[in-house]
């Protein structure tokens, strides 16, 4: 079936809706022509149709994991085997970012994708799946993706076939046939299979192209580095779960890593001292990162000087015995003198040499990861080890880019394609990559959207999402997975491959193209082929171990990675953040998603620390003016405690200009003071304090209710909300969780209300193991179709978010005004949604009794008996309750909406992504966390039918399967050996303001720091706690009677 | 017509004597005559201040109603409520408007039961001011719901669902306060109108005569009817009498029942009852200063019922003073941290300046009415009644904002800004209250003339001494 959106005439159009566009002449005269039958039924808003429509052509899947690859429009008169309508079904898909594939496992129903878990099996997920990959449902229903081809002259953007697009490109392709000199490629980083082979026919067919690949965010120095070192590139991999001493340079191993999920699930696996030992982890870097937030101990240390804390590391360990090459250590004789944490880390590491990971990140030199390679071979052991590289060959991504501008510019090259990416947006500015594109004769960018390369390219070709393709791609550990679809093609989006196959002549499809070459790889095994659909794995395939020899030469290296900092002026970071490189703007789940550290929703802002900002006389919300370079932006400062002095930290991905209606204008384009020299930190920057504000939207921390009363009430009172203690005080003392707050005596007046033969579900949240990673907050909005509010309805407090990552500021040595030392400042970090008190202090206020207990102990909420009285808002302890205070989801403040009265109708492609099994709440009602009810529910009565008890572990909530940490534990507090019920009863276990009496299901478990010199704090057990003494023993009797 | 004599003094004490409640030449024809002539005079004889005043305030009610048509059709999230602070405005100015309706009932009841005879001068508008406020009131807590098309569900009405109100719940307590409130208010006030309406008919011709003949029941003044009218008056006011008590006290469960911290303390009931009862009086004051100027009621609403409304105000403003102190006291002597916080931080957080607002005009101004001088002085008065009004206004505000905006976890914490559609909500429903005054002084007779009359020294000729010893 072509695409449905693909006009004849070629005349310009532009349309906002598949709505829109079904109304437009053009496209009635085609779809009759074409489709007579569909036509009619094409003409209303008749969504049901719609949906049979499309489902039936393009989801006809057979057994689990294999799509009927035929594509024919056929009625659901007959239902197709293993599929009941509603019935939800599971298939392995895998997603690629930056040439690194996760596993997953996507639910879909009735041919229509709506969730996205990790995929338990996939070595780098472990289950896991993070924020963006969970937000993918939202991009593949965008509305704002590119539903068809354009072409692009000097008067302007006109709508073609695609076909059209392909011809053009064919013709260029076959004038350059066994030369392609003129023939340039550019692409996104990909392992997959498929474009390989694509990419091997295009070369031979056009030996001379130049293939270039390009990713903003990469991980090329430590490919770099490892290059330097063993004289090939490699890929180093961290086995956490033999990692005990874990020193990180820079690198935000839990957060923006490609194996983030797997190596928080090992990591987090030894936080819990379940056999009185855990890992202990040194984190030294500038910003403020997630994994910096999760260290025992963290160094706030100005870019520059990074380098030179793991140089200093390198003497001290040699200094401690440990043998390092003695022309490494012939280098690192005049070293400056060397902060007392370095040679205590060095020790505490040559304690644990064999069990000790040095981890450097991206972001730093080449030569830093060198030296890495270095100590971690001198260390021992197995917990860092290395596999291939990709392709030898590649230059770095920098450099491709380069190139390739160098190329255009001095127009050798006249035909370009453009694999995906975005690289008029995210190529270094000083390569002015956007005016150099336009000089080529024809550029073809194949891509989502139709964004800003697009607009600079004679052709744009709308891709195919990855719920839409086939496809082969390899994981961090190189394991090699199906990309299998979970819908056709919406606007009939090609892969990267396709696009290639269709230019050289070919007419395969995705489907082909991937079994072709998955028998070619993998043999032509039916049952293979199968189990690979299913498992979402292709067993075996993981890269080989390659053990690294030492080969570097020092004396060139070390010079390196000393870099010195550039004198005078401040420290630029360009780091990743939620939109990661950009590509994920127009995603306002993740626009909307609080940052883990400074809760900042729909922009980015200069982070910088609070010594910095008084030395600029900066205060939050100023608009600071950087210039670097000669290249100048302005961007609203964000105080962020725990930054490095000195440095600032600029979030890439923001200020899009067509990103589309969510992502346009949110935030500022930072890659403008990126170049392609110093694309991850420069220097020399200049600052200065402008007398413009920008009001930041963030979900806590709320600028106006700051008062000096209230900062050391918040910081007197968050170890209380978030219990912490020392390994060592908790080996001590099993209790010392539970004296941290004076517990008071509960008195049930009338007894405990018994729940007679049911179930009794109950959660806990392990902050041991929480990373405060935020993808529960995106599972629970993908599951439960939580809306966008958009930035102004959170600068007014009204985030629907049902789960919220709860984080606080304190310091390591408990006193408020340590918040000005950066590496004194420590984070907690708790993820809160409605603990479903059994005494619930929000039922009895409900004049209407719309939120009441069921007989399972579960708090439920009654959407369609509340009038919205908010008061069990304002009785809730926890504040976990959302009010719909508009029509959310297309509210007068949507980001979709432009004005106070835009009660717009959702697109209808939006509506196919909302989970059919949960209410779209209206106007007006109250909505909280539910445990997703609705899959307690259909595991209920498929037990009940198949007349079983429940197994353990059989329902997950969304935010328990979507968390990489396992931190999230849920089930049947009656039976005693589940692991929920095991956990509530842990001396880790603890009730949030116990003390109301309000009884919740949900308890936490305290999270453990195990610093070096780890010493048991006595009395109250935490030995944190200054505000403590002020309400003292005899006082807190009294309070007895107000609970 | 008898002369008025403008600013007579009538507060002095002699022994022996008890000062007159009408000044001036009056006798019980010129008191009809000074009454009526503000409902009988030809429209055009109205001042001009009255027009002036009905013109804004018919202007204000129409933005209420707009301000409701466009909260209606857009949502309650065009008002500042927000995630930690639930509720806002409408919940403030609900109290408020509650807590103004005090002071009618408790004149026309708790006075009357207790023989204050000064109450006759006043209690008619204010008993009028307590219907219209009340009147007030009720709308806000309607419109504030999400979804105000089933704001029925709150009434324990018999449906197919099978479903009733929450009855633990203290909003569902005050549909039933308050509601009965209006409805004995509005009983009272109908009843004391009955003879007055009366007259007004007997001096009418035409499509008035039969209007205030219909609602005047055909009352003729008979032995019989006076009777029973006093029994019935009598009745009401014992019905009445626990209502002042009661209706403030369940406004205040609202909060009590709760355990927001601020909320959740038990000396809100009294507090509440007194802290009305000030306002009420207030703006009593606020209403009868003006109108006793403007229509020549200085001989009726006279000095002497100015101070000793000032009196009432002085002890109401002590005793709330006194709860504001005692909740300290209380956040101090409970040592619960989340109570103790939010009373530190209601007078030196980020809405201290609402709290001091709030203490400054409560507390501090209404001190000055221990000195007759200012008791006495009719400017000063008003000034303070003002005040008072803003004060009590804004200690709705601080209870109701600054207990929500921190309360348990500070991850939460939010500050609370009003909206413009917040402020015209509340503008406008002064609109609708000055509105329904303005017509009432017009169209019913603003003092109980029946009643004025019992209280003159011509209703006791012969029996005077015998009845002074009171």
């Amino acid at each position: 079936m072509p695409s449905l959106t693909e006009s004849e005439s070629g005349r310009k159009t532009y349309w906002r809706s598949l709505n829109e566009l079904g109304q437009t002449p053009e496209f009635r005269k085609f779809l009759e022509s074409e489709f007579p039958n569909l036509a009619r039924e094409m003409s209303g808003a008749s969504r049901r149709r719609f949906l049979q429509i499309m489902g039936a052509s393009f989801a006809l899947a057979g057994a689990a994991g294999c799509r009927w690859p035929k594509e024919n429009i056929t009625p659901y008169a007959r239902r197709p085997q293993n599929r009941t309508p509603g019935v939800p079904v599971h298939y392995a898909t895998a997603s690629e970012r930056e040439g690194v594939a996760t596993g997953l496992l996507v639910r879909s129903y009735d041919g229509r994708p709506i969730k996205v878990e990790g995929n338990p099996l996939h070595p780098d997920s472990l289950g896991g799946a993070g924020s963006l990959e969970q937000a993918a449902i939202l991009e593949l229903y965008d509305p704002d993706r590119s539903t068809q081809a354009r072409q692009r002259t000097g008067q302007g953007a006109t709508a073609r076939p695609t076909e059209a697009a392909l011809a053009a490109l064919r013709a260029a392709v076959n004038a350059q046939r066994s030369t392609g000199a003129r023939l340039a490629i550019l692409s996104e980083a990909s392992g997959s299979l498929i474009l390989a082979e694509a990419r091997d026919r295009l070369m031979a067919a056009c030996p001379q192209a130049r293939w270039f690949e390009y990713e903003p965010l990469s991980r090329d120095n430590a490919r770099g580095g490892t290059r330097m070192a063993t004289g090939r590139p490699l890929r180093p991999h961290t086995n956490f779960d033999q990692a005990d001493v874990i020193v990180s340079f820079d690198e935000d191993f839990l957060h923006q890593h490609p194996a983030a999920s797997a190596n928080t699930r090992r990591y987090a696996a030894h936080r819990t001292a379940d056999d009185g030992t855990m890992n202990r982890h040194y984190q030294i870097e500038s910003t403020y990162s997630l994994t910096g937030a999760n260290a025992d101990h963290r160094y706030a240390e100005k870019p520059s000087d990074v380098p030179i804390r793991l140089l200093q590391l390198a003497a001290a360990l040699h200094a401690a015995h440990v043998r390092l090459p003695a022309d490494l250590v012939a280098q690192l004789g005049d070293l400056p003198e060397a902060p007392a944490y370095i040679k205590e880390i060095a020790g505490d590491l040559h304690q644990h040499a064999g069990h000790a990971a040095i981890l450097v990140g991206p972001r730093q030199a080449p030569a830093a990861h060198a030296v890495a390679v270095a100590l971690n071979a001198a260390l021992g052991g197995e917990v860092v080890t290395y596999t291939a590289e990709g392709d030898p060959q590649r230059g770095s991504h920098m450099d491709n880019i380069r190139t390739l501008a160098g190329l255009l510019e001095r127009g050798e090259v006249d035909t370009v394609v453009i694999l995906g990416g975005n690289p008029v947006y995210t190529a270094p500015a000083d390569l002015d990559f956007g005016a150099k594109l336009a000089k080529a004769g024809l550029s073809v960018h194949l891509s989502l959207f139709d964004d800003e390369t697009s607009a600079r390219c004679t052709w744009h070709v709308p891709a195919a999402h990855y719920l839409e393709r086939w496809d082969i791609v390899r994981g961090w550990d190189g394991t090699a997975s199906i990309g299998q679809p979970l819908i056709a093609p919406l606007y009939g989006g090609l892969t990267p491959a396709e696009l290639l196959d269709r230019s050289l002549g070919g007419t395969a499809d995705g489907y082909t193209l991937t079994r072709a070459r998955f028998n070619g790889a993998f043999g032509s095994d039916q049952k293979k082929w199968e189990s690979a659909l299913h498992e979402g794995v292709i067993a075996g395939t993981a890269a080989a171990r390659v053990t690294p020899t030492l080969s570097g030469d020092w004396s060139a290296i070390v010079p390196g990675a000393r870099r010195q900092a550039g004198g005078e002026g401040y420290e630029l970071i360009f780091a990743a953040d939620k939109l990661h490189d950009g590509r994920y703007a127009n995603n306002a789940w993740l626009q909307e998603l609080p940052d883990p550290l400074t809760k900042l929703t729909w922009d980015n802002a200069a982070l910088l620390s609070p010594n910095t900002a008084r030395d600029l006389d900066v205060r939050q919300d100023d608009v600071l003016a950087i210039e670097v370079d000669g290249r100048k932006l302005s961007l609203p400062a964000f105080i962020l405690p725990g930054h490095a002095d000195g440095a600032i930290t600029l979030p890439l991905g923001y200020g899009r200009t067509a990103a589309g209606g969510v992502g346009d204008g949110m935030g500022v384009d930072t890659y403008r003071l990126r170049t392609s020299g110093s694309p991850y930190l420069a220097t020399g920057a200049s600052v200065r304090k402008t007398r413009q504000t920008y009001q930041l939207a963030t979900t806590q921390d709320h600028h106006a209710i700051e008062s000096e009363v209230g900062n050391q009430e918040v910081f007197d009172r968050a170890p209380k909300l978030i219990r912490e203690v020392s390994l060592a005080t908790y080996k001590a003392d099993p209790h010392a969780v539970a004296h941290l707050a004076h517990s008071l005596p509960l008195v049930q007046p009338f007894g405990d209300h018994a729940f007679p033969d049911k179930h009794r579900w109950g959660m806990t949240i392990d902050l041991a193991k929480c990373t405060g990673c935020s993808a529960c907050v995106t599972a629970c909005q993908a599951e439960n179709n939580i809306p966008v509010v958009g930035k102004r309805e959170i600068i007014m407090g009204r985030e629907m978010h049902w789960m919220r990552i709860d984080r606080y500021y304190s310091t390591t040595t408990d006193e408020m005004q340590d918040l000005a030392d950066p590496s004194k400042v420590q984070v907690r970090q708790q993820p809160v949604t409605c603990v479903q008190c059994e005494n619930a202090p929000c039922e009895q206020v409900c004049p209407v009794a719309a939120t009441v207990h069921d007989q399972e102990g579960l708090n439920v909420m009654v959407y369609n008996r509340c009038i919205g009285t908010r008061y069990c808002l304002n009785n809730c302890p926890y504040k976990v309750r959302r009010f719909n205070w508009f029509w959310n989801h297309h509210g007068p403040y949507h980001p979709r909406s432009d004005g106070e009265w835009a009660q717009q109708e959702l697109y209808e492609v939006q509506k196919l992504g909302f989970n059919p099994e949960v209410t779209v709440r209206s106007r007006g009602v109250m909505e909280k966390c539910t445990y997703c009810t609705q899959r307690i529910a259909a595991v209920r009565i498929a037990a009940r039918n198949e007349q079983r008890e429940i197994a353990e572990g059989e329902i997950m909530t969304a935010c328990q399967q979507a968390c990489p940490a396992d931190a999230i534990a849920f089930g049947d507090l009656r039976e005693r050996t589940h692991r929920v019920a095991r956990e509530q009863e842990s001396d880790r276990a603890y009730v949030m303001l116990e003390d109301l009496n309000i009884r919740p299901r949900t308890k936490y478990l305290a999270a453990l720091r195990n610093p070096l010199h780890d010493t048991p704090a006595g009395g109250h057990g935490g030995g944190h706690d200054a505000g403590h003494d002020d309400h003292g023993h005899e006082a807190d009797g009294h309070a007895a009677s107000h609970s | 017509m008898a002369v008025t004599v403008g600013e007579y003094d009538n507060t002095f004490e002699t022994p022996g004597k008890r000062a007159p409640l009408v000044v001036g030449d009056h006798d019980f024809a010129s008191v009809t005559e000074a009454v009526c002539n503000v409902n009988e005079r030809p429209m055009r004889e109205m001042p001009l201040i009255w027009y002036v005043l009905f013109g804004i305030a018919v202007a204000l009610t129409g933005v209420l109603f707009g301000s409701i048509g466009y909260l209606f059709l857009t949502g309650v999230g065009v008002w500042g409520v927000k995630n930690p602070a639930g509720w806002g405005f409408a919940i403030i100015n609900f109290v408020f408007w509650v807590g103004i309706g005090h002071a009618g009932t408790l004149i026309s009841a708790i006075l009357f039961l207790f023989r204050q005879t000064w109450r006759t001068a006043i209690n008619r508008f204010a008993e009028a001011m307590t219907i219209f406020a009340v009147i007030c009131a009720l709308i806000f807590p309607g419109i504030h719901v999400g979804r105000v098309w089933v704001v029925y569900w709150m009434l324990p009405l018999p449906n197919q669902m099978a479903m009733w109100p929450q009855f633990r719940s203290p909003l569902l307590w005050d549909v039933f306060a308050v509601n009965t409130y209006f409805t004995v208010s509005l009983l009272f006030w109908y009843v004391g109108l009955i003879p007055d309406l009366a007259t007004l008919r007997d001096r009418a011709s035409g499509f008035r005569k039969w209007a205030y003949g219909l609602f005047a029941l055909g009352w003729t003044g008979a032995a019989r009817h006076w009777h029973r009218y006093e029994r019935a008056y009598l009745i009401l006011a014992a019905l009445s009498t626990p209502l002042v008590l009661s209706v403030h006290s369940v406004v205040s469960f609202d909060f009590a029942v709760s355990q927001v911290p601020g909320w959740h303390t038990t000396i809100f009931p009294p507090y509440f009852v007194a802290g009305a009862i000030f306002s009420g009086f207030a703006m009593v004051l606020t209403l009868a200063i003006p109108t006793r100027a403007l229509f020549n009621m200085k001989d009726i609403i006279t000095l002497r019922h100015i101070e000793n409304m000032n009196k009432i105000i002085l002890l109401t403003g002590t005793l709330v003073g006194y709860a504001y102190a005692m909740e300290f006291f209380i956040a101090w002597y409970g040592q619960n941290p989340n109570e103790k916080f939010i009373f530190i931080a209601r007078a030196f957080g980020p809405y201290a300046w609402a709290y001091w607002t709030m203490i400054s005009c409560n507390v501090i101004f209404p001190q000055l009415f221990w000195f007759k001088a200012i008791r006495t002085n009719i400017a000063i008065t008003f000034v303070i009644s003002l005040l008072v009004n803003v004060g009590m206004w804004f200690e709705r505000y601080v209870i109701v904002i600054t207990s929500l905006s921190q309360d348990f976890l500070p991850s939460s914490w939010d500050y609370y800004w009003p909206t413009t559609l917040d402020w015209l909500t509340f503008i406008g429903s002064f609109g609708l209250f000055f509105t329904l005054f303005l017509l009432f002084i017009r169209f019913l007779p603003m003092i109980a003339i029946a009643e004025i009359k019992g209280v003159m020294p011509q209703a006791r000729a012969g029996h005077d001494q015998a009845d002074g010893g009171h």
